[in-house]
């Protein structure tokens, strides 16, 4: 990570001794108490920083030696360079119980702007963010000579308001609100001048600075914002950018309706607004209150900002900034907008406008989600129709920026700060869930957990089996993005060539060609469509199997198991009957049809063999209900080997729920039916062929079969002796040699063990169909509990009976 | 350690190998527009007391990472990122093999009270910028 001399330096700093720390800090102490303060003094002090910094523990400092380190800070004497080295070490050191800086004398802004650092990094203990906060405004209501850098505070005072708003009075945020507004509304628009440098010779006449410029080159013609351009830059300027930087949270901090104003006490908030509309222009501004005058000014601001953004900028850089700020610009309004209801009518026209204006453009994508929110919180008291906005928004720009790491996070981000959007189900943002799913494909890291928290607000009865296909297709998706991506464009006549009976040589020819095209556009699809056939994707899936290695697919694809549990855990709290055995049988059908990823698979399976035990459990009448499905799946000798996790919690499922007691409808004829499948299987999988080797089998499948063959046997009494012939054959099959070079020892005793505890429940039959077929009420005791922990412990009680302990057999 | 994995998640994603020798300092400012960066969130408590976003940027084997809170500009963030990185690299000697990133953190500090003054993004355009590098 570091180099090895940083490596080396950091090992030592952290190994300092309390003594050889002690006797250093003397050495500093006195070379600080010296008439200058030189290199070795920058040094010395560039150490002890490494020092302090280096350990997770405060190491401790002489009380006296803090206190010097405060006194070199302050003087006036001290260079700049030793000034930062001590407070940077003061800081190190927080919370500091030595420390007796104190702001209130400081008169060189630079210098207090350092000291309210170290002040502010105390934890406000003893009230110092106040103390700070106090200071600031006291500084900034005086009127500071031109060279007094005032700008050097204000972002003190935005960290004060940050770590504790109210350490502010009404009075002082009003002073401050004053300030803001004028240094916003009110900078100076013509450049600054250059320092005179001085020398022999200099001219002294300097030139005439001219008016500032636009990003464009433009002369300017309103009033300066931070997109105004110059060669040097005045102070009211510059505090006109801090004004700016930190007005959104000045504004979220302080800008919300306290008081009342005289001017609306008895007017309703339409008749305000149908005033502002007829006197556009602002007139009496300063009979506003602070507050107000403010949000007038900041608007004003913002506009201006938007206008400015449409600006060509000479200097590429300079685009960037203009996006930010139209953000910021947007934002801002929107705040605005809340605070005071009547500027919606104002801001309405012209974003309505600037919307037009960039939504053709996808570099300016970003700004359309401010925008859009704007339009949520205020559309309607405006009566706009804003339907237009939000369908460009959630219809194109997922399907055309999903690759666009950050404007992934920032749409994601609106959905969740917006969710009850994602309740109405026909609206425009429910159906482009298949849309917003490419952002997860494509950026599966960074939004993974995203997802997570936004899933269980687009999932309902009517999407719940959509989803879940598209969440077992998410790497395809992937694949299939990659594709579209790297698929130029071709001209209509090269599209007819495409000839359908060639079949295509590469994923990018498939992409245009006939047999593929619709399953691509299906697999690509903006908006919700719920498909009755899921096979129609096999050839495509396929198909994409070429990429199914790449790495960006291998990242989707440890996404899924994650959603799908999330998937199931919050389907099962609204899932009524027809759509739990609707999801059955699609689990048991989808097992084949997954993406060619081997890991991805296996976790899949996992995932969907629990989550099928789950759902027996929530609807166990299914069992009954699906036997047809169920027993095609159970009766696939394949399944064991391919679907092993499936497989095995499925016939659990069976000999837990083929009963009786859990639905009226199960026949007898059933239980036989599911007895010989089953049995099938096991003799399947146990026959020892003389000649071929013997494929292996996961042992829990074995013994899964076993116990749930004796649960239905329990249950159905005439196919008793039938299991009881058979597991007494599973001492053979555990003892042949060409069994034991292929299974494991302890495998093959906790198979035998258990088909002998089987056996010898099966002898008291009544018992044992206690023991398997419990009513369904007794359910919550810990003895039905967790069944796969109660069966063992059910069969060990047995065979204590069975095996008389001495003294417990009555005569 | 999230940005360093979050980063390496990226990098592999678009198949680039990550190249595990440090090159020479180049004399040129360095590029980084196509630099590798991104955002991801941070939950409660893990180890911010509060939800914070993180905008990071990748510089060969340098990972910046700028820690917002939920009501800030990410573009912002994105574009200091970007202004912040070249600037260390360049006056900590960040891709040399020295250790002025330990030894200089006076160096480190002016810098961000420059262009992010008590953790305050700033909107400057480029000329701003200049004027801010001037004074340096």
């Amino acid at each position: 990570m570091f180099t090895a001399a940083a490596e080396s330096f950091l090992k030592q700093a952290r190994e300092i001794q309390e003594e050889e720390l002690r006797r250093f800090a003397s050495r500093v102490a006195a070379i600080l108490q010296g008439p200058e303060l030189g290199p070795e003094a920058a040094d010395c002090l560039q150490r002890l920083h490494l020092t302090v910094a280096a350990t997770k523990y405060p190491r401790k400092l002489d009380g006296k030696f803090v206190e010097l380190l405060q006194t070199v800070l302050c003087s006036s004497k001290s260079p700049e360079q030793i000034q930062v080295l001590c407070a940077a070490i003061l800081r190190e050191m927080s919370p500091c119980n030595d420390l007796i800086l104190s702001c209130d004398e400081i008169q060189d802004t630079k210098l207090l702007s350092l000291v309210c650092s170290v002040l502010l990094a105390q934890g406000n203990k003893k009230a110092e963010v106040s103390a700070v906060g106090q200071r600031i405004v006291k500084v900034l209501e005086r009127r500071l000579p031109e060279r007094q850098g005032a700008r050097y505070l204000l972002p003190v005072l935005s960290n004060v308001i940050s770590l504790s708003p109210e350490s502010l009075t009404e009075e002082q945020t009003n002073v401050v609100s004053k300030k803001m507004a004028d240094w916003l509304r009110y900078a100076s628009v013509q450049q600054g001048v250059a320092q005179p440098s001085g020398g022999f010779f200099s001219n002294p006449r300097t030139r005439q600075p001219g008016p500032v410029t636009e990003v464009d080159g433009a002369i300017a013609t309103d009033f300066f914002t931070v997109l105004s351009v110059g060669q040097y830059y005045t102070e009211d300027q510059w505090l006109n950018v801090q004004a700016f930087s930190m007005l959104r949270h000045w504004l979220l901090c302080y800008g919300a309706k306290g008081l009342k104003t005289p001017n609306s006490d008895d007017k309703s908030g339409m008749d305000r607004s149908v005033m502002s509309m007829v006197s556009t222009t602002s007139t009496s501004s300063r009979l506003l209150l602070p507050k107000d005058r403010l949000r007038e000014k900041a608007f004003e601001y913002c506009q201006r900002l938007i206008e400015q953004s449409n600006r060509r900028p000479l200097k590429k850089d300079d685009g960037d900034l203009q996006k930010a700020c139209l953000i910021e610009a947007v934002t801002i309004i929107d705040i605005i907008c809340k605070q005071d209801s009547s500027y919606v009518y104002r801001a309405v026209s012209f974003l309505k406008i600037l919307h037009s204006r960039i939504s053709g453009d996808t570099t300016y994508a970003r700004a359309l989600l401010p925008i859009a929110q704007f339009f949520l919180n205020h559309g309607k008291m405006a009566a706009v129709d804003s339907d237009a906005i939000y369908k460009h928004l959630f219809t194109d720009i997922p399907a055309q920026l999903f690759h666009n790491p950050s404007l992934a996070f920032e749409f994601v981000q609106f959905c969740k700060d917006n969710t009850q959007l994602f309740t109405e189900t026909s609206s425009i943002f429910r159906q482009s869930f298949p849309n917003l799913f490419k952002f997860l494909a494509w950026n599966s890291p960074p939004l993974i957990s995203e997802f997570v928290d936004l899933l269980p607000f687009l999932l309902d009865a009517g999407t719940a089996i959509e989803i879940f296909h598209l969440l077992l297709d998410l790497p395809c998706l992937t694949a299939a993005l990659d594709i579209q991506l790297r698929s130029p464009a071709l001209p209509t006549s090269e599209k007819a060539a495409c000839d359908p009976a060639v079949k295509p040589a590469t994923c990018l020819e498939a992409f245009r060609h006939p047999l593929y095209k619709s399953m691509f556009q299906y697999l690509l699809r903006t908006k919700s469509a719920p498909e009755d056939a899921p096979e129609r994707l096999i050839p495509l899936r396929q198909l994409l199997g070429s990429l199914a290695s790449s790495p960006r697919v291998v990242q989707c694809a440890e996404t899924v198991p994650v959603l799908l549990e999330l998937f199931f855990r919050v389907v099962a709290e609204f899932a009524d009957g027809p759509l739990i055995n609707q999801l059955v049988v699609l689990l048991l059908q989808r097992s084949d049809q997954l993406y060619e990823i081997p890991a991805f698979k296996d976790d899949v399976y996992r995932v969907l063999g629990s989550q099928l035990v789950m759902l027996c459990k929530l609807r166990p009448a299914l069992v009954v209900e699906l036997s047809t499905e169920i027993l095609e799946f159970s009766g696939t000798v394949s399944n064991i080997q391919n679907k092993e996790a499936i497989f095995t919690h499925m016939v659990w499922a069976i000999g837990e729920y083929m009963s009786v007691s859990y639905d009226k409808r199960c026949t007898v004829e059933q239980i036989n039916q599911f007895f010989e499948t089953l049995e099938a299987m096991l003799f399947e999988i146990t026959q020892l062929r003389p000649l071929a080797s013997t494929p292996s089998y996961a042992p829990r499948a074995i013994s899964v079969l076993m116990a749930t063959l004796t649960k239905l046997a329990a249950r159905s009494q005439d196919l008793i002796p039938r299991v009881s012939m058979f597991l007494s054959k599973m001492r053979t099959f555990v003892q042949s040699p060409a069994v034991t070079s292929v299974y494991c020892e302890e495998d093959l005793d906790e198979i035998l063990i258990r088909a002998t505890e089987l056996m010898n429940l099966l002898k008291m039959p009544s018992v044992a169909q206690f023991v398997f077929t419990p009513p369904v009420d007794v359910a919550s005791t810990r003895f039905q509990r967790e069944v796969n922990d109660s069966l063992p412990f059910a069969l060990r009680i047995v065979t204590r009976l069975l095996e008389p302990a001495p003294g417990f057999m009555p005569g | 350690r999230q940005v360093a994995s979050q980063c390496r998640l990226l990098q592999s994603s678009s198949g680039r190998p990550s190249s595990p020798q440090l090159p020479q300092l180049p004399d040129e400012p360095i590029s980084l527009q196509d630099a590798p960066g991104g955002l991801f969130q941070l939950p409660p408590g893990d180890p911010f007391p509060e939800r914070v976003t993180v905008a990071w940027l990748s510089v060969v084997a340098l990972a910046f990472a700028l820690v917002c809170d939920p009501q800030e500009n990410l573009s912002l963030a994105e574009i200091t990122l970007r202004r912040l990185a070249p600037r260390l690299l360049t006056s900590l000697r960040l891709l040399g093999p020295g250790a002025d990133v330990l030894l200089r953190p006076d160096a480190a500090d002016v810098l961000l009270d420059r262009l992010l003054p008590h953790g305050q993004m700033l909107f400057l355009n480029e000329h701003f910028l200049q004027a801010v590098d001037r004074e340096m």
